[in-house]
């Protein structure tokens, strides 16, 4: 027997949503939360500390080398930006109807983060040979915990990209085309949360030193 | 119609992720200002923040779709502003009731 989830497509009475979109906005609200805590934990630590980024115990300050990785992050900073306009067109190109532009702006969002993650790699690299590591100081221990968090999300938000854009995924286009654009929009809210978080870690972690 | 009113909201998205990028440039431009506030760095830290916040709420408000959505996502995104707000004052209310006691 076909069972068919309900208020995949239409909107529920009592909400005004489908459920994937409360769903998604909930899940939005605890990310908002977990972020939160780390920012916060960024704001006790750098009112604590005399110098910022602090001295560890090899005399040494992380300063000099964010001022050569602000380049690298500007760059990483407008990658983001570019997928998510990218995201919102393949919403878009849904909405019209246009499966082939769907394609072209998935894998544009795609490359982007892809890109994104080999510029993290880099920087993450340099900064570890230069034996900045997360033991060094605090900024480094809250620089990698609060960017790794970030990666992870991007590796995240990347499987489910690529999964859209494989046959698998897209295969419901031709039987529930509402419920597919659904879903990228639902996505898309994620993806966009994504951004959003890097648009405040990125002067917070690499400018404002 | 419809099909104009989403070139409309095309041509809108285009011009945020423009705006995006020129507010970027001026985030990083910002760092090499000496807004020089009692020889802190906290006149660069205060336009800092402020751009950072005009262009996530650009995000939110255009590609979020937050600009026309059903009252419970409000709702959602009020609640949590809140206990968010509770969590970033945590540190300062954590400061202030250490000045002087040690």
């Amino acid at each position: 027997m076909d069972i068919k989830i309900p208020y995949n497509e239409d909107l529920r009475p009592d909400t005004g949503l489908y459920n994937a979109k409360l769903g998604i906005w909930l899940f939005l609200a605890s990310e908002v939360m977990l972020f939160g805590g780390l920012f916060s934990s960024y704001i006790l630590l750098r009112a604590g500390a005399s110098v910022w980024p602090p001295i560890g115990l090899d005399g040494q300050s992380v300063a000099h080398l964010l001022e050569e990785t602000i380049g690298l992050a500007t760059f990483n900073t407008v990658a983001l930006i570019t997928s998510s306009v990218t995201m919102v067109m393949s919403w878009v190109s849904l909405k019209m109807k246009d499966i082939s532009k769907f394609k072209m702006y998935m894998w544009i969002t795609i490359s982007c983060a892809i890109i994104f993650l080999i510029v993290k790699y880099f920087e993450y690299s340099h900064k570890i040979h230069e034996g900045f590591i997360p033991a060094h100081d605090t900024y480094m221990a809250l620089y990698f915990t609060m960017t790794g968090l970030h990666v992870l999300h991007i590796i995240g938000g990347l499987f489910v990209l690529v999964y859209f854009v494989m046959p698998d995924g897209i295969k419901m286009w031709d039987d529930e085309p509402i419920r597919f654009t659904n879903r990228i929009e639902v996505f898309g809210l994620y993806w966009h949360f994504v951004d959003l978080v890097w648009i405040f870690l990125f002067p917070v972690l690499y400018l404002l030193n | 119609m419809v099909s104009d009113n989403i070139s409309k909201q095309v041509i809108k998205y285009w011009k945020i992720f423009a705006l995006l990028l020129f507010c970027t440039v001026l985030t990083v431009l910002a760092v090499y200002v000496d807004f020089d506030v009692e020889g802190s760095i906290a006149g660069g830290i205060f336009i800092g923040l402020t751009i950072a916040v005009f262009k996530g709420y650009l995000v939110a408000y255009n590609f979020m779709h937050l600009n026309d959505e059903k009252p419970m996502v409000y709702w959602i995104i009020l609640v949590t502003l809140v206990f968010f707000l509770i969590l970033l004052f945590i540190p300062v209310i954590w400061e202030s009731t250490l000045v002087g006691k040690y």
